[in-house]
C-alpha cells in the first residue's frame, strides 16, 4: 500500500520534474544568448553606447504626441517601486480585457482567502484595468508596454461614488537589446522592466498572477551606484535645456551612528563642473568621439570633482559611505528600487537606462 | 435688558471659544500622552482624575472633558496652562532655534522671575494688545513662555503658539513656532526683559531642546584642553601596547576626543554647511579658473551626530586633525554655517583659511 502511493508520488515528481526540465532548457538557451550580452554589457565600450546622450531628440512634444496625455500624467511625478521580469511566455497584446477580468477575479479569489463567509460583491470592489502604453518604447523590436490599474470603491462609499486606483503598475521595454529579444522564441514576450505604485499586498497578489499565467519571475530591481552616478550626470546635462534646480546627493555613512550627508549643488555650478569635464574630454579625443555622446569616464571624474570639493572642506571621505539617493526637479532614484521622474521629456531616457539595467539583472 | 443680554451673549460666545480651542487641543494630544498630561494639570479633582483614568477611547475622554469644561467654566486661560504642559512634556516635536543675548546692563545679573514677568508682560501691552502670554516655571528651573498671537482686531490664535525657553542669568533663549513677522517684537521683548541691549540669532536649532540646552552649557564631559594628557605608562605593560598606543589608531582615536571630549555627547541632531568657496581641483584647470564660487550646501544628520562625528575621527573616515569646520560644532555650540572665502563679506560667518 505504502509503497504503491511512494511509486504514484514519484511518478508524478518525474513528470513534473521532466516538464520543468524542458522549460528550463528553454529558458536556458535564451540565457546564454543573454548572458553573453550581459558579460558585453558590463564592458565600459558598450555601457557607454547604451547610455550616450545622442538620444537627446526626445522632446516634450514626441511623447505627448506619442503617449495618451492621461498615462503619461499617471506615470510622471509618482514614485514607482521596480522589479525585474523575466520573459512572459504566451503573453498577447491583444486579450487585455480578459486578462483584466481574470486578474480581477484573481484579486477577488485571494482577498476571500481565509474569510469564514462569502463576503457578497467581494469580486466588485476590485476592478482590473489593462491598457496598451502605446508610444512607450523606442526601438522598433521593443514589444509595447502595458499599463495595469486596480480600482477600488472605499470600503464605506456610497454606490455612486467614482472608483478610485488604488494600485497601478506597468512593464515595459524601452530599447531594450535588439539581440536579446531576437534570440527569443516566438512565444516569449520581453517586458523587463516593471514598476509599481500602491499596497504591497496589490503588488503581490499582481505578481503571482503573472507568475501563475506566464511563467515568468520577478525580482528586485536595485539601481546600484553607477547607475545612480550615471542619473546624476544625466540628468545635470539636460541643465542646458530644462533646468534642474539643484542636484541633491544623499551619502550614508557607517560610524557609531550611521551619519547621513545630504548634498546639495546649485544647479550652475554642477553644471558648470559638467561642462568642463565635457570640453576637456572632447578636446582630448580629438574629436574622434561621436559628438554628444557621455562616457563613463566622464561620469566617474564629474563624481570625483564633486567628492573632491568636500573632502577638500570637511576631510570627510564620502566614498566610504553609500551613495543612496539622487535627485534633481528632473526626477528622483533610491539605490535600492525607487524611481521617480518629475518631467515627461526625459521619460523615455530614464527607462532606456532602467530596461538595460533590468536586462542586466535577469538572473543567468 | 439689551445690556444684560449682550453681556450673556458674550460670557457664551467666550466659553464656546474655550471649549473649541480645548477640543481642538484634546484631538491633536495622543490618548497616551493625555493621560499624563491631563494628570499635571492641576484642574481636576482627583475624583474626576480617577474617572479619567478609567475611561477607555479617546472619543469618550474628549466628550468627558468637555462636559466638565462647560461646568468649570474653563477659559482660554485654562487650556493655555494644558497645552503649555503638554508641549513641555513633548518638547521634540518642534523645532527650536537658539538666540543668544549680548550687551547686558549692568542689572542683568539680578533679574528674577517676577521681574521679568513683570517687564515681559508689560513690554507687549505697550505694543500689542491683542497678545495672550503665559509664564511658567518649569520644574527644571526654565521659564516657559507661550505666546498666541492675534492678528489686527481678530483674538488670540491659541492653536499657533509660540513658545520661548529661557533660564535666567544665562545668554541664551530657545524658541519654537515664531513666525517671522513676530520675531522682532519678542526679540525685543525678550532683550528688555532680561536687560541685555541685543539679542542675535546663534545659529544653533534642533528638535531636542535639552541637547541644544547641554551643547551651550556645556553640560557635559569634555576634554577641551590643547595638551591632551597622554595614557599612563603602567609599569609592566608589554612592548606591543604600547606599539598599538603609539601607532596611528591611537593617535586619531586621542585627536577625536580632543575634538569632541570623551563619554555621552548631547544628542544634536543636524548640523546645515553653505559653502560658497571656490573650487579647486589641480586636474580640472577650466573649474580652478572659474571666478565664481561654487554654491552647494551640506547637511549632516544623525541620531546622534558629534558621537558620530567622532567615531567617524577615530575610524579614519574623516583624516584628523579634524577639519574647524567640523569640530566648530561643540566649540562654538552651532550648527549653522555659512563658508565662503577670506573676502571681506558682510554675509561671511566664517571664513575659510585652509588651502
Amino acid at each position: 500500500m505504502d509503497r504503491s502511493q511512494i511509486s504514484v508520488g514519484r511518478a508524478t515528481l518525474g513528470s513534473a520534474v521532466r516538464s520543468r526540465r524542458k522549460s528550463r532548457s528553454q529558458r536556458q538557451s535564451m540565457r546564454s544568448v543573454f548572458g553573453v550580452a550581459s558579460r558585453l554589457g558590463l564592458t565600459p565600450a558598450l555601457t557607454t553606447q547604451r547610455l550616450n546622450t545622442s538620444r537627446k531628440p526626445y522632446k516634450s512634444q514626441t511623447i505627448t504626441e506619442k503617449i495618451n496625455p492621461e498615462h503619461l500624467a499617471l506615470l510622471v511625478k509618482r514614485q514607482w517601486k521596480l522589479s525585474y521580469v523575466t520573459p512572459l511566455y504566451q503573453f498577447r497584446h491583444t486579450q487585455m480585457t480578459t486578462y483584466a477580468r481574470r486578474l480581477s477575479a484573481f484579486i477577488a479569489a485571494e482577498k476571500q482567502k481565509g474569510l469564514a463567509v462569502e463576503v457578497g460583491e467581494l469580486q466588485d470592489t476590485f476592478k482590473v484595468c489593462f491598457s496598451v502604453l502605446q508610444g512607450m518604447s523606442e526601438a522598433k523590436d521593443d514589444p509595447e508596454a502595458i499599463l495595469i490599474q486596480v480600482k477600488s470603491r472605499p470600503m464605506f462609499a456610497k454606490q455612486d461614488e467614482p472608483q478610485k486606483t488604488v494600485w497601478s503598475g506597468w512593464l515595459a521595454c524601452v530599447d531594450g537589446n535588439p539581440e536579446y529579444l531576437n534570440s527569443l522564441p516566438t512565444d516569449f514576450t520581453c517586458l523587463p522592466l516593471f514598476g509599481s505604485n500602491g499596497a504591497e499586498g496589490l503588488s503581490s497578489l499582481v505578481k503571482s498572477w503573472f507568475q501563475i499565467n506566464f511563467d515568468c519571475c520577478f525580482g528586485p530591481l536595485d539601481i546600484g551606484e553607477t547607475s545612480l552616478e550615471w542619473l546624476a550626470a544625466l540628468w545635470t546635462n539636460c541643465n542646458g535645456k530644462s533646468n534642474i534646480q539643484s542636484l541633491k546627493m544623499h551619502w550614508t555613512i557607517p560610524a557609531v551612528h550611521a551619519l547621513h550627508v545630504e548634498y546639495t549643488v546649485s544647479a550652475d555650478d554642477a553644471w558648470a563642473l559638467w561642462c568642463s569635464i565635457r570640453g576637456r574630454s572632447l578636446e582630448e579625443s580629438n574629436g574622434t568621439e561621436e559628438e554628444g555622446c557621455i562616457d563613463i569616464e566622464e561620469v566617474k571624474s564629474f563624481m570625483q570633482g564633486l567628492m573632491g570639493h568636500f573632502y577638500r572642506h570637511f576631510r570627510l571621505d564620502l566614498s566610504t559611505g553609500n551613495l543612496n539617493q539622487i535627485s534633481t526637479a528632473l526626477g528622483s532614484a533610491t539605490l535600492n528600487d525607487r524611481i521617480k521622474v518629475s518631467t515627461s521629456i526625459y521619460l523615455i531616457s530614464t527607462l532606456r537606462l532602467l530596461t538595460e539595467l533590468a536586462l542586466l539583472r535577469l538572473p543567468i | 435688558m439689551v445690556y444684560v443680554f449682550s453681556v450673556d451673549c458674550s460670557i457664551r460666545n467666550m466659553n464656546d471659544s474655550a471649549k473649541r480651542s480645548l477640543q481642538r487641543l484634546l484631538r491633536r494630544i495622543p490618548f497616551r500622552m493625555l493621560k499624563t498630561s491631563l494628570d499635571k494639570w492641576e484642574r481636576l479633582t482627583a475624583e474626576q482624575r480617577r474617572a479619567i483614568d478609567l475611561t477607555p477611547t479617546k472619543r469618550d475622554l474628549i466628550q468627558e472633558i468637555l462636559s466638565l469644561c462647560e461646568e468649570n467654566k474653563w477659559t482660554e486661560k485654562h487650556i493655555a496652562e494644558l497645552q503649555m504642559i503638554y508641549v513641555a512634556e513633548n518638547s521634540d516635536q518642534d523645532m527650536w532655534h537658539t538666540y543668544q543675548l549680548v550687551d547686558p546692563d549692568d542689572d542683568a545679573r539680578s533679574v528674577d522671575l517676577i521681574q521679568f514677568k513683570e517687564q515681559f508682560k508689560s513690554h507687549f501691552r505697550e505694543v500689542q494688545r491683542n497678545v495672550f502670554v503665559k509664564i511658567r516655571k518649569h520644574t527644571d528651573e526654565a521659564v516657559w513662555i507661550r505666546i498666541a498671537w492675534g492678528e489686527g482686531l481678530s483674538p488670540p490664535n491659541n492653536l499657533r503658539a509660540s513658545y520661548v525657553v529661557h533660564h535666567l542669568q544665562t545668554p541664551y533663549v530657545y524658541v519654537s513656532s515664531l513666525s517671522s513677522k513676530h520675531k522682532p517684537l519678542l526679540l525685543q521683548a525678550l532683550a528688555f526683559s532680561t536687560r541685555h541691549r541685543g539679542i542675535k540669532d546663534a545659529n544653533l536649532s534642533g528638535r531636542k531642546l535639552t541637547a541644544l540646552r547641554d551643547l551651550l552649557m556645556r553640560q557635559y564631559q569634555h576634554v577641551f584642553t590643547t595638551k591632551f594628557p597622554s595614557p599612563l605608562k603602567e609599569q609592566n605593560q608589554s612592548p606591543l601596547i604600547e606599539k598599538e598606543q603609539s601607532g596611528p589608531s591611537a593617535k586619531r582615536h586621542r585627536m577625536a576626543i580632543e575634538a569632541f571630549g570623551e563619554g555621552a555627547l548631547p544628542a544634536i541632531q543636524t548640523a546645515v554647511y553653505k559653502l560658497e568657496t571656490k573650487f579647486k581641483d589641480p586636474t580640472n584647470e577650466t573649474m580652478t579658473e572659474r571666478d565664481e564660487p561654487f554654491r552647494c550646501a551640506v547637511k549632516f544628520s544623525s541620531t546622534n551626530l558629534l558621537e558620530s562625528l567622532r567615531s567617524c575621527a577615530s575610524s579614519g573616515i574623516a583624516s584628523t586633525p579634524l577639519t574647524p569646520l567640523l569640530s566648530s560644532i561643540p566649540l562654538k555650540g552651532r550648527n549653522y554655517f555659512v563658508i565662503t572665502d577670506n573676502a571681506p563679506s558682510a554675509c561671511s560667518q566664517m571664513s575659510q583659511t585652509k588651502n
